[in-house]
């Protein structure tokens, strides 16, 4: 079972591993699923405090309760003891059921997929907005008026920063991305040019080979 | 030649400045991990089976494995310079290689890309690597014959326009000599040759390509190298990219000749491929599907009905065997497949017997039907094989040193003298009407009063004599290519001709 210290030694370009996501997104359902329509911001802030406020503030409690090497029962009192009447039953029960699954682990990825699985389900979606430098204010409400009347969904922008694309904007939606960078057009512009001037070159071959009648 | 560069200068400016640049709308996912050859790719969730991927090099890739998180993906070209956590961009489209006319002369790799360095192929035309075999409908049976000039392949083995034969055994017993003489004779027959070098040494490879230069071969011929230091992928998709190249010509109405040289170590890359992939191992740690892996390249191959242009995909698939050993996964497999092997056996080699076909246990299931009707003739082919299967008893027998009759021993002297007759060197295809009378001379008797060490060179003699003085029954065989009464007695009376020539020559 990975340790939460060890998890984060990673380096960072290290991607995290899509099997313990897919595992995440599924507690992630379960749990909105188990809450009323009108209270998963509530239940929601509740996780998001519990992680934030208690996890990674007391290193000792959060070791004891990720760690491997306590058994199940001990970590089923310890959430007992913890959280009765302090936290919502709810929420108190969710972190048995996660602790009976051994999975108390995944918690920070199934708050992670929680969140985004919320945003979905209350019609907003992630779009990540990269460019060269970072934009105004201003600059993304208009980005996002943009977006909002052409896509499906509310977007939430989550702006990034990538010198590299020189200028323009790349827009990512899941797995799908609206390139308009002036990287991408560059690139076009080389391709286009390339197969042209090899078209030229290649005709004027021909044209050579064909007067000498070789 | 000179180019003019102020008139290539003014073309590319005004490209640039007509350039609107378009939004790119592709689908992305991101590298997981990295072996040889292959990655695993997270995201990318509609991705299709097959579908042609762009790692941020330009190394493309091929959808391979779709599983519930990620997908695995082949890499064809340079895998040293991915790394995790880079883009990986989806195309939509089916991997591709350039077909048509332009290709043709050139030394491409599995992806069409020059090797040869004579300057960038212009193709009009791509065409998917992977396509469906044309179905019953669209075929007609194999009765044209694809002559290969080697005498104990077209009169024992002979092999149709449509067919798929298999050239199997063991290391250096000249499989790919055949192929490469086979390839040479189709000089002038209107035949587009597609020679698939995969798994081979790049040395062995420019040997070839040198020789079919040599021979005027090359103006016929699409070389498509994959060798053993290119990465598995691409070994494994050289055999398909050949394919798509010659079924261009094919669905044009043309005859093609494919040789896949050779399919053991295709499928020993794909081995490698499945092996990293993780699927499960069977039998020889082969995938389950190599067996289909093989089955669809090797159904591609065809004899098209008229209504499609009734053009042709002759396959000559070759495989190397182990020890002799016919009976391994891959040999057994596509030996099922093909209408027929030749077999080549180093014994034979060695022996000097070359090309080392083993009569016995080489087939065609569908070739008697395309060979010329004088081929067929009881007097010339029709019976060599039995003839030929009779004398290596007898000549068993004769090892046992007991005393023979007359007619024994003249049966197996005649034996001796076809195996000799038989023989062949590399490079020199013969026309199909000089093997008819070469091998109607040597079962009609015409050299047994020849030393066996003599036979070649009578040979020799016989066809240029057939050339040079009797034109005419040489030029009525192939114009007729039946070997009618009249006609047979023209030809008896010119090889009694020949005997009485080369005999008083001889003394």
């Amino acid at each position: 079972m990975a340790d939460k210290t060890q998890l984060k030694t990673r380096i960072e370009s290290v991607m995290e591993d899509p099997h313990l996501g897919a595992v995440a997104r599924i507690y992630a359902d379960a749990f909105l699923n188990a809450i009323p329509a009108n209270q998963m911001g509530e239940a929601l802030e509740e996780f998001r405090s519990f992680v934030e406020d208690i996890l990674d503030k007391q290193a000792d409690f959060s070791r004891l309760l990720l760690s491997g090497t306590v058994s199940r029962d001990v970590k089923l009192t310890l959430i007992d003891r913890v959280l009765t009447g302090r936290a919502s039953e709810l929420f108190t029960n969710f972190l048995r059921v996660l602790a009976r699954h051994d999975r108390l682990d995944l918690l920070p990825l199934i708050l992670a997929q929680s969140g985004m699985e919320y945003e979905k389900r209350s019609g907003r979606r992630r779009v990540q907005v990269i460019s060269a430098q970072p934009l105004s204010e201003g600059a993304l409400e208009k980005i996002r008026e943009r977006l909002a009347a052409q896509l499906p969904f509310q977007p939430v922008l989550e702006p990034a920063v990538d010198p590299d694309i020189l200028g323009g904007l790349r827009i990512r939606v899941g797995d799908t991305v609206y390139d308009g960078s002036l990287r991408a057009r560059l690139k076009q512009l080389t391709a286009r040019v390339r197969e042209r001037s090899l078209h030229e070159i290649q005709s004027g071959r021909n044209r050579f080979s064909s007067s000498e009648g070789n | 030649m000179r180019f003019k560069a102020d008139e290539i200068a003014s073309v590319l400016q005004k490209e640039i400045e007509d350039f609107r640049g378009q939004v790119e709308t592709s689908e992305v996912g991101r590298v997981l991990e990295v072996g040889d050859g292959i990655a695993r790719v997270y995201g990318l969730a509609g991705a299709m089976a097959g579908e042609m991927v762009e790692f941020p090099s330009g190394v493309r890739g091929q959808v391979f494995n779709l599983e519930e998180n990620s997908v695995g993906v082949i890499i064809l070209g340079d895998y040293l310079k991915i790394a995790e956590g880079d883009e990986v961009k989806s195309t939509g489209q089916l991997l591709s290689v350039p077909v048509g006319p332009n290709v043709i002369g050139r030394v491409v790799d599995p992806l069409g890309n020059p090797l040869d360095g004579k300057g960038p192929i212009l193709a009009t035309e791509t065409r998917p690597l992977e396509t469906i075999a044309p179905g019953i409908a669209g075929r007609q049976p194999v009765k044209q014959p694809l002559q290969t000039g080697i005498k104990a392949v077209d009169a024992m083995t002979p092999i149709g326009r449509g067919q798929r034969e298999l050239i199997i055994g063991d290391r250096k017993t000249g499989k790919t000599a055949v192929c490469i003489d086979t390839i040479i004779n189709q000089k002038g027959q209107d035949v587009i040759c597609v020679y698939v070098a995969c798994g081979q040494r790049s040395a062995s490879v420019a040997g070839v390509v040198e020789a079919l230069r040599a021979h005027g071969a090359m103006d016929y011929t699409v070389v498509v190298s994959a060798p053993s230091s290119e990465p598995a992928p691409l070994q494994y998709i050289a055999p398909y990219a050949g394919a798509a190249m010659a079924e261009y010509f094919m669905y044009k109405g043309q005859h093609t000749l494919v040789v896949y040289d050779d399919l053991s170590k295709q499928a020993i890359a794909y081995r490698q491929l499945s092996l990293l992939m993780r699927r499960p191992p069977g039998r020889e740690a082969f995938p389950g599907d190599v067996f289909y892996c093989h089955s669809r390249l090797l159904e591609r191959s065809a004899k098209l009905s008229d209504e499609l242009g009734g053009g042709s995909m002759t396959a000559l698939p070759v495989i190397e065997t182990l020890q002799g050993d016919v009976s391994a996964y891959i040999p057994t497999n596509v030996i099922s497949i093909t209408d027929g092997q030749i077999y080549l056996e180093p014994d034979l080699f060695f022996a000097g017997v070359r090309p080392a076909i083993n009569v016995g246990i080489s087939v065609s299931r569908v070739g008697g039907n395309a060979q010329t009707k004088a081929m067929k003739n009881k007097m010339v082919a029709g019976g060599l094989r039995l003839d030929l299967a009779a004398f290596r008893e007898l000549e068993a027998f004769a090892q046992l040193g007991t005393e023979l009759d007359k007619e024994t021993q003249g049966r197996l002297d005649r034996g001796y003298r076809m195996v000799e007759l038989l023989k062949q060197p590399q490079f020199a295809p013969m026309h199909v009407a000089d093997q008819v009378i070469s091998i109607f001379a040597g079962t009609q008797g015409y050299f047994d009063l020849v030393p066996v060490n003599q036979v070649a060179q009578a040979e020799q003699e016989l066809v240029a004599f057939m050339r040079e003085q009797k034109a005419e029954v040489r030029n009525k065989l192939i114009e007729t290519k039946e070997l009618s009464g009249p006609l047979e007695q023209q030809l008896r009376a010119a090889l009694e001709d020949f005997k009485k020539q080369f005999s008083a020559r001889k003394k």
